[in-house]
């Protein structure tokens, strides 16, 4: 044991504890009388025999020598000082006490510091016995992962809500009408082949089923049951059958935005846009659009985002064509709104620098503890 | 779209740059896929969305370059010169199925010399991508790629019968193309029938029987339409895709079908020689009926939130071919030309003028107002599950939600319903959606162990796809989804409840309290698991009926043989799957929270003797249920068995009590007191006998 946690473990004394009481009128049954102030003389003749002792000690035999001297719990000359207390008028008591603790407390300190010389000019002999490699391993704690997709998915997630959408959630398995009919895609539009879409066996009545080609049906679900004004972002798997490569998987992750609220145009659209890049990119990041087609929106564009100095494709935008206000009961006179959609394996590969999309779905433990 | 420069500048002037070309182009809505020299051309590839089929001929991009850069635009008018008899003389035609062909010509041109095709010609169709046939051939597909309408050249000389009929196919039916490759015709594809076979597959591709030869000297010149169903059926159907295919598809100006006979014609008679028979032989009609549009002033400002002179806008109509009805002097009602069959509305024309004038103009700096958001109880549900997952170490994993048979059919926790079956797989021999995530985790661990990965603990958070029965309401959804959680580890039981218990408290659902909703753990069985080793998590709340909300258990080992994973040294396979769909609920109960005692505990060990038969749970709720407010915490320490010391078919649970009162410190007799009921209550309840 160490000698000075043993001194400290008694050094809170103010008043000799009961064990010490009866001991001492076990062994002196006639207590002797002192006065305060040769109590006092006897602990600064202590402190000095002691700083003068601890002073010359040069290397661990003497100092442990000096303490049994002086801090020894049997015979030490402090134990006997303390005897004394009792011999103390009551009056004077208190006081003896506060000059004992005083004197008992600088004698440790002073034991204590040269106990520290002592082991720091040792170190290489006895200090080393217990000494840590400290280059041997820690204990590792193994961390969890949050997938990649779900990382990305997450964070458009929570730039969007700072932005007032909230998210939402719907089936994957569709009906016609909420994957195609609501969404302006007419029957006789190549998006509804058969070979372009995983339909189900099992049909409900005449109308088929199937694993939706993207999340704008959740978008048509809560404007069938919301009225504006309305911001969402619908989110999920989607399928569509493409051969996997390096850029597609015929299971994949789609985040689509919505908001419909009266006097909306297209300048909110890039606007929100931005505020997404920006947040998402980090800086001051500026979006562009480029015309194209998609039945459900009217106009419609791409949307690209300035990254590293090149514009980079984001997804596609446009203003909610009047169409799909209106099979959803909404007047297109009244309201307006835009929607938007990102490819979420896309924007994750090119975060992370992920070459093969196919990586994400491989679950190998050593590709996702990277992220 | 592949686009030759020389060619385009016949019809436009272009920009000096072509990269401020191809830059304007993209930002009007011509994609750019690449820019390449041939020769002394430029050959420049754009992507063309499906509603811009006049796009797909250089005219439709010519007009344009012409509207961006504001210069004229110069468009060929051909004047085949007719000579002798009339077409109709030569040929008849018929169109048996007009669903499939709404309009029909036929053109004949004797006397034509087939042979190689000038430099010129050679050069602009080697630019866009075509191989050089014959100058007949080349002709037909430079009017194509002019003007996006598809012509075909027959030999007259081998059309049987005299006769042009446009039907469906029979069953049975066979057809040798152009390309010398024979197909069987399935019933209902479109063809171009002679008096006694199919001589071309309607706007896909001409057969072989009647191709244009060295020795053709008489050509009958097809331009028609085709319906863009039944053609993408047929080119579908039979891999036959061709840039015709592509275009009919697409719709290809109906006023095209005319022009381009015309523009054939003439070409055929000045470079091939030959004279062109008086008119065309028609059948069906032509059938355009253009709508007028009512364009709004403000319109354009309230969808694009940017002012656009109204001079300026009535340009861009204009200029892309958009004719103002006469009468109206504020120029507010339009029609659109043939050539623009996607533009029916108002909303049409605002996305017209704003891609001509660019978006680019278009802010990005308006504000919207703020409005607060809430997550759901199901994110939040789903949030939760994960952290503490995550927390445990684990990978979240992503795996197909659409399995092969043998995969799906390991495991159904939740219903014994058939899995529902997609066309196509989404993978090869993937066909099945899952109902359960368990065995697709099962394999991702096995392709990590095969692999050598560490410690492939895996979870996810998915779907299960279940069918409900035809019988249910018509209301809901014909198909269940339940969100899961799943699990799979390495470790015994244990492990895995554990672990499921410290999601399971995460959600809210960590009490025991009969009074509140909370879970109990029941022996139970499924496939995927060793018997006797696997557990059904019931969720019990008062007044509604119980639900297994979870099953978890040891993986059996015949499962793990067949997904290589037996290793004995590796040790057992442990699995659990959660609903949390069902557990949404519980991250919204309202829980009271207080402030613990400050006085000291009093722990107290007892050792209770029971039956072998005897489950940890029924002494459990036995301490529970009698040691009062002052059980702080009952935690079990050991279960052992001693034939010798306990008695044949004992056990022996070893349980430390934490007792501690919220009022002052216990004293020594109330402990005493709890403990005495503790061990009375599990005498009554399980023969439990106190050891000495």
């Amino acid at each position: 044991m160490d000698c000075r946690s043993r001194l400290r473990s008694r050094s809170a004394v103010t008043e000799p504890t009961g064990r010490d009481k009866a001991a001492a009128a076990k062994a002196a049954p006639a207590v002797q009388a002192v006065t305060i102030d040769s109590f006092i003389a006897e602990l600064a003749a202590f402190r000095a025999a002691a700083s003068e002792t601890l002073g010359g000690v040069a290397g661990a035999a003497g100092l442990e020598q000096a303490r049994i001297e002086f801090l020894g719990a049997r015979s030490g000359r402090l134990k006997a000082i303390q005897k004394l207390l009792s011999g103390l008028a009551s009056a004077d008591r208190p006081a003896g006490g506060r000059h004992f603790n005083e004197a008992k407390g600088a004698v440790n300190a002073l034991f204590a510091a040269v106990q520290d010389t002592l082991a720091g000019a040792g170190a290489g002999s006895a200090a080393a016995a217990d000494a840590i490699d400290v280059t041997l391993p820690g204990e590792p704690l193994r961390l969890g992962h949050v997938h990649p997709i779900t990382q990305t998915i997450r964070r458009v997630q929570e730039i969007m809500a700072r932005l007032g959408f909230e998210s939402v959630d719907g089936p994957e398995v569709e009906d016609q009408w909420h994957n195609f009919e609501a969404l302006a895609i007419p029957a006789e539009h190549p998006a509804r082949d058969p070979l372009d879409n995983f339909y189900l066996a099992v049909a409900r009545g005449a109308d088929p089923l199937l694993l939706r080609s993207q999340t704008s049906t959740v978008q048509i679900r809560v404007m069938e049951n919301r009225r504006p004004p309305l911001r969402i972002v619908s989110l999920g798997r989607v399928y569509r059958p493409d051969t996997a490569d390096a850029t597609h998987y015929p299971m994949f992750h789609q985040v689509e935005g919505l908001l419909i609220e009266p006097g909306t145009t297209m300048a909110h659209l890039k606007s929100v846009l931005r505020q997404l890049a920006s947040s998402f990119l980090g800086g001051d990041v500026h979006v562009r659009f480029r015309p194209s087609f998609f039945p459900f929106t009217e106009p419609s564009v791409e949307f690209d985002m300035e990254w590293g100095g090149r514009w980079i494709e984001m997804g596609g935008a446009g203003m909610v064509d009047p169409a799909v206000l209106a099979a959803v009961g909404y007047d297109p006179e009244e309201v307006s709104g835009f929607a938007f959609g990102l490819g979420v394996e896309r924007i994750a590969a090119r975060r992370y620098g992920v070459a093969d999309i196919r990586d994400f779905y491989r679950n190998d433990v050593r590709f996702l503890r990277q992220f | 779209m592949i686009i030759s420069t020389n060619w385009l500048s016949e019809y436009v002037s272009l920009p000096e740059s072509t990269d401020a070309l191809v830059e304007r182009l993209l930002l009007s809505g011509l994609n750019h896929e690449s820019t390449q020299s041939v020769g002394n051309d430029t050959a420049i590839d754009l992507e063309v969305t499906s509603n811009r089929p006049d796009c797909l001929g250089h005219i439709g991009v010519a007009r344009e370059v012409a509207v961006l850069f504001g210069c004229p635009l110069h468009i060929p008018e051909p004047h085949p010169q007719e000579v002798g008899a009339e077409s109709a003389a030569n040929i008849a035609v018929e169109i048996l199925s007009p669903e499939i062909c709404p309009h029909y010509t036929a053109r004949v041109i004797r006397g034509v010399r087939v042979g190689p095709s000038p430099q010129w010609l050679v050069d602009r169709l080697t630019t866009v991508g075509i191989a050089s046939v014959n100058n007949v051939v080349d002709i037909t597909n430079y009017v194509m790629f002019e003007c996006g309408q598809p012509l075909h050249a027959f030999d007259l000389a081998k059309i049987r019968g005299g006769r042009i009929s446009v039907r469906r196919a029979v069953a049975g039916e066979s057809f040798t193309a152009i390309n010398h490759k024979t197909y069987a015709l399935t019933a209902g594809m479109g063809v171009i029938a002679d008096a006694e076979r199919p001589v071309a597959l309607a706007g896909v591709m001409g057969g072989a029987g009647t191709e244009i030869a060295a020795a053709t000297t008489d050509i009958l010149l097809e331009s028609a339409q085709f319906a863009p169903l039944t053609v993408r059926a047929a080119a579908r159907g039979l891999v036959l895709a061709s840039a015709s295919s592509y275009r009919f598809e697409r719709v290809p100006d109906p006023a095209a079908v005319a022009w381009a006979s015309r523009r054939a014609a003439a070409m055929i008679a000045e470079i091939a020689g030959g004279q062109i028979a008086r008119g065309t032989v028609e059948a069906g009609r032509l059938a355009v009926s253009p709508a007028t549009i009512q364009l709004r002033p403000d319109r354009v400002a309230e969808v694009l939130g940017i002012d656009i002179p109204i001079e300026r806008q009535q340009a861009i109509l204009i200029g892309l071919g958009f004719v103002a009805e006469p009468g109206g002097t504020d120029r507010s009602r339009w029609q659109a030309p043939t050539w623009r069959r996607d533009c029916g509305r108002e909303i049409d024309l605002v996305e017209e003028i704003a891609r001509i004038e660019g978006y680019d103009r278009v802010p990005e700096n308006e504000p919207i107002a703020a409005r607060p958001v809430t997550e759901s109880a199901r994110e939040r549900t789903l949030h939760r599950a994960t952290e503490v997952l995550v927390a445990a170490g684990f990978c979240e994993a992503m795996t197909r939600s659409v399995v092969g048979a043998s995969l799906e059919a390991l495991a159904s926790p939740w219903g014994d319903v058939s899995p529902l079956v997609c066309a196509p797989p989404l993978v090869r021999g993937a066909d099945r959606l899952r109902r359960t995530l368990l065995p697709s985790l099962l394999e991702a661990r096995a392709a990590n162990v095969a692999i050598g990965a560490q410690q492939p603990d895996l979870f996810e958070t998915a779907r299960g796809y279940l069918p409900r029965p035809a019988a249910a309401p018509d209301a809901a959804s014909p198909v269940e989804e339940p969100l899961l959680v799943s699990f799979v580890m390495g470790g015994g039981f244990a492990a895995a409840k554990g672990l499921a218990e410290a999601v399971l408290e995460r959600l809210g659902l960590g009490g025991s309290a009969t009074n509140e909703p909370h879970v109990v753990f029941r022996q139970g069985h499924l496939d995927l698991f060793a018997t006797g080793r696997a557990a059904e998590i019931v969720l019990e709340r008062p007044g509604q009926p119980a639900e297994r909300i979870g099953v978890v258990g040891e993986v059996a080992a015949t499962v793990l043989t067949n997904f290589g994973l037996n290793v004995g040294a590796k040790g057992a396979v442990v699995a659990a799957e959660l609903r949390l769909d069902r557990l949404e609920f519980a991250v919204d109960l309202e829980r009271p929270r207080s402030r613990p005692s400050d006085f000291p505990a009093v722990e107290r060990d007892v050792n209770l003797i029971v039956d072998q038969t005897v489950p940890w749970g029924d002494v459990a709720a036995a301490i529970r249920g009698s040691a009062g407010g002052l059980l702080e915490e009952c935690r079990l320490v050991q279960v052992w068995t001693d034939a010798e010391r306990l008695g044949a078919g004992k056990k022996s649970f070893v349980v430390s009590l934490r007792l501690r009162s919220s009022e002052g410190t216990l004293a020594g007799e109330d402990a005493n007191r709890t403990v005495d009921a503790v061990v009375a209550s599990c005498g009554r309840q399980c023969g439990a006998v106190l050891r000495a």
